[in-house]
């Protein structure tokens, strides 16, 4: 019999949809299987038919995205209501994504930048007519409602997909792996002794040699090896998209943990080399570290009204 | 007489982006308001500020996972007009055809998966027959087109930017990697096979419409200013001059991206966190214009290429010039499709698509602002950065292609909707039966 | 909706009754074994007078803390964290104490952009010998956060 599935966005890229829609053929394999009862992106069903749907009556849930908006909270909630396995897909989902580098400024200045203060914007207010109003800070799903599956990513790659739905169809367990991007990546490792951090529009990164040794920070000795080292086989540093493997409790805590051992540099070099260790130690999992969440809520220690930088 | 009345479609389905419906109706049956609600949006304009500007490529098509592609090129370009890089040719000619790739995989997805339902099920079916995975199992051989089609733009997407969604391989001065020549291979062997079902799917387009004609001729006819980008009067998608197109048919502006400012106004609604873009001298909401492929194919004087052309003469013949007819847009979406497969076999037979010269090595940053500025499947992409003198971020303005579209949008689901509700223009159009039961 | 004035306000209350309630800043202190631990037991020894504030986790060597030890702290709700380890050229590891220097130095940066006073993270030099450095560390570490006032985590975990 064919299970009943439900896919919701909450504020997010739809990229997660275009990695499933990247199966193609294979899509073949699996759709028989699938009941599709709420995908707004593909189904014409609605927000009320999802609601009167009877609680736990999905076999599986798949929300996307995180959230920015009070609806997306709402349909958060709804979607655990009505799901018997609920799964976060892809990195919003599982760690507030990208847009959780919005978190080191409160709300108020990001309305703002987006609405108010705009290069060509000819006339200015908030919207507040018929739309859902925003939440203060990005906070990850998981830390809102109860998660089954967690499948980082972003996007998880189209294999990563069909390899959950295949087992959560035929009732397997899904286990992330603990290792590496390092693991899966081909490149040469030496011991790793760094004078100098390049950027990368700077040289030509050899293709043989880890970009890390090279003075790239590519960022897969802290990346979960999920994604087929993807990036470093493209000749370009990982950016830790796919957030850190399952016995690492912190991204970013990790890298700077790994970089105080391999920089061989003095302090004041070494904070020169990253004047913006939010975006580059935590692309999409910032809502997710330590750091954030004793920052948000509350705007740290500096109020509301300033700005952080 | 009955109660005013709010009619609200929450969410609007089939459509990247988060949307919503709101139909107000009088007392006296009368279509008071229309408001197309797009209720999310994510800050990216503050965001971006203060990250290292080579990053920004990677950061900023997180926009939209459906055409990341435009979103990276344009950001690299910025960041390299900013920094007054020029990149190598042959990079370019490799970022044209990701691009292409990109255009074609996005018009398959929004043709087949988004659109088509609408046709092959019927406006009136069940939505659990009128959706692409009812397609794929009711008529296999459409199915199959529209997998083939995809497949070739992601798989070619995928084996330029290292990611067939989220691409990372731009970087300012050129390519983090070259071209393969084992790729290239891969991809011309099928290249005859492509234009094949390119052509098919052409001829799918026009029995649809034809099919369709009374709808396409009579709802959604809305006149509007029209904005896309060419290249001596030929539609381009990866760098040209814009051009603007009055309702009458008038170019009205036609100017370099980094005059965008003195051309593009944003309107900000009560009712939608996404901008209205419009044409800044005609003043909002005279100067409400439309992108996208109808867009493109009103403002361009002719396609680059061959087949392109045939198929833009001839919706031409039948609809004219400018066309208004909101349904053309399909039509111009497989026009465009053609033209992204022909642009492919063309750069894919460039001996330079190859070659290794694709990144420079001596790219300094310095204070300044640039702009980049593409054609996404949408519309016209412009992003501005001001960074400063170590390269790192310190302003952003975006124009985002969808909301080029919003106000235009709203526009015609005004007139669909007073057709509908006032004159029940739906219940005299003659309709095709559906092809799927 | 919250406004920023409503919580900024709200903010400022919450420590003003902190403080009017006689704020005592909570401090972790990681302690490497070879110095910072003995002179910590120096100066206890030596009956230095020292504030009551501070817990002292024993580490082997200040390169054995992960950054992570001192995020979670902060996220437990520990009001500061102090770091004291060997003297550079000191360390019984030949460069933990270097490495946990780098780590500081990126820490800093990091709690700043976030919005948390990098003044809530300490890192200090005290040798076994030094009770007295260890002492006056600490007590500077207790005025810093008594002006600090309470962690932003303070009544929310």
């Amino acid at each position: 019999m064919a299970k009943r599935v439900a896919f919701a966005q909450l504020s997010s890229c739809w990229g997660c949809d275009q990695a499933l829609v990247d199966l193609h053929f294979r899509l073949l394999d699996v759709l028989p299987d699938l009941e599709v009862v709420y995908w707004p992106a593909v189904v014409d069903y609605k927000l009320s038919d999802l609601k009167s749907l009877p609680d736990g009556s999905v076999h599986l849930g798949f929300v996307e995205g995180s959230c920015r908006t009070k609806e997306d909270v709402h349909i958060l909630e709804l979607m655990r209501e009505k799901s018997r396995l609920l799964v976060a897909w892809g990195s919003c989902s599982c760690y507030g994504g990208v847009q959780g580098l919005a978190n080191t400024w409160p709300l108020a200045q990001l309305v703002q930048r987006k609405f108010i203060k705009t290069e060509t914007v000819t006339d200015s207010r908030v919207p507040e007519e018929n739309v859902p109003g925003f939440v203060e800070y990005i906070i990850p799903n998981t830390d809102r409602v109860r998660f089954d599956i967690i499948l980082p990513g972003c996007p998880p790659t189209s294999d990563n997909v069909y390899d959950a739905v295949v087992a959560l169809l035929t009732g397997r367990p899904f286990d992330l792996p603990d290792t590496t991007v390092c693991d899966e990546c081909p490149r040469e490792r030496k011991e790793k002794r760094i004078k100098e951090f390049k950027r990368t529009y700077q040289g030509r990164p050899d293709p043989e040699k880890c970009l890390l040794d090279q003075g790239y920070l590519c960022l897969g000795f802290a990346t979960i090896g999920f994604c087929g080292a993807q990036c470093p086989k493209a000749n370009m540093p990982c950016k830790g998209c796919f957030g850190p493997p399952p016995s690492i409790r912190d991204h970013g805590a990790k890298i700077i943990s790994a970089l105080g051992a391999i920089a061989d540099m003095s302090p004041e070099e070494l904070e020169n080399a990253f004047p913006d260790p939010v975006g580059s130690f935590y692309f999409t999992d910032y809502a997710a570290s330590y750091i954030a969440k004793v920052s948000a809520g509350n705007s740290g220690d500096k109020g509301d009204g300033e700005d952080r930088r | 007489m009955s109660d005013e009345r709010v009619i609200r479609i929450e969410p609007v389905t089939r459509l990247e982006g988060h949307g919503a419906l709101t139909i107000r109706l009088g007392k006296d049956g009368k279509v008071k308001d229309v408001q197309f609600n797009v209720t999310s949006t994510r800050f990216f304009e503050k965001f971006l500020e203060g990250r290292f500007a080579e990053e920004v490529p990677r950061i900023a098509e997180r926009i939209c996972g459906i055409c990341p592609v435009p979103h990276h090129l344009a950001s690299v370009k910025a960041v390299e007009a900013a920094w007054g890089v020029t990149p190598p040719d042959a990079a370019v000619k490799v970022r044209r055809l990701l691009i292409n790739a990109k255009q074609l995989s996005s018009h398959g997805l929004h043709f087949f998966a988004l659109a088509a339902p609408d046709f092959l099920a019927g406006p009136f079916a069940d939505p659990a027959k009128r959706n692409v995975v009812q397609i794929i199992k009711s008529l296999p051989d459409v199915g199959k087109l529209a997998l083939q089609m995809m497949e070739y733009g992601q798989s070619l997407v995928g084996a330029i930017g290292g990611k067939a969604v989220h691409p990372v391989t731009a970087v300012p001065g050129g390519l983090s990697q070259p071209f393969s020549e084992d790729s290239r291979d891969r991809f011309l062997e099928q290249v005859e096979g492509l234009k094949q079902w390119v052509i098919q799917t052409l001829d799918l387009g026009k029995r649809v419409i034809e099919d369709y004609w009374d709808a396409v001729t009579k709802l959604a006819v809305v006149p509007t200013y029209y904005v896309g980008t060419h290249d001596k009067g030929a539609l381009e998608i990866y760098d040209g001059k814009i051009r603007v197109m009055s309702p009458e048919g008038k170019i009205v502006a036609d100017f370099r991206p980094k005059e965008y400012r003195k051309y593009v106004g944003e309107y900000v609604p009560d009712h939608s966190y996404a901008t209205h873009v419009y044409y800044g001298p005609a003043g909002y909401p005279d100067g409400v214009w439309r992108a996208n492929t109808l867009a493109r194919c009103n403002i361009a004087d002719r396609m680059k290429t061959p087949l392109a052309q045939e198929a833009l003469e001839e919706m031409r013949s039948r609809l004219g010039r400018p066309i208004h007819a909101t349904f053309a847009y399909h039509w111009a979406r497989v026009i465009e499709m053609v033209q992204a497969v022909e642009e492919i076999e063309h750069l894919l037979n460039d001996p330079d698509i190859v070659s290794t010269d694709i990144k420079l090595s001596d790219v300094e940053p310095r204070k300044g602002n640039g702009i980049g500025c593409v054609e996404a499947p949408r519309g016209t992409l412009i992003h501005h950065y001001w960074t400063d003198d170590r390269g790192i971020v310190t302003k952003v303005n975006l124009i985002v292609a969808t909301n080029n579209n919003i106000a235009g949008i709203e526009k015609s689901l005004l007139k669909v909707a007073r057709q509908i509700f006032e004159e029940r223009t739906h219940e005299s159009l003659k309709l095709p039966e559906p092809m799927i039961e | 909706m919250t406004t920023a004035a409503q919580k900024s306000s709200a903010a400022t209350k919450r420590r003003g009754r902190a403080s009017a309630g006689g704020f005592e800043p909570r401090i972790v202190a990681f302690c490497c074994n070879w110095c910072s631990y003995a002179g910590a037991d120096l100066a206890g020894t030596s009956r230095m007078q020292m504030p009551p504030n501070v817990r002292i986790i024993r580490v082997n060597c200040t390169g054995r803390i992960d950054p992570a030890f001192i995020l979670e702290a902060l996220y437990m709700g520990a009001d500061g964290v102090l770091i004291s380890g060997c003297h550079p050229g000191d360390c019984h590891y030949t460069s933990g104490n270097l490495r946990m220097r780098s780590r500081y130095v990126l820490l800093r940066g990091l709690l700043e952009q976030a919005g948390i006073d990098p003044r809530r993270v300490h890192l200090q030099w005290a040798s076994a010998a030094e009770g007295d450095v260890f002492a006056e560390g600490v007590r500077m570490m207790v005025e810093r956060i008594r002006a600090l006032g309470p962690s932003p985590m303070r009544g929310r975990r």
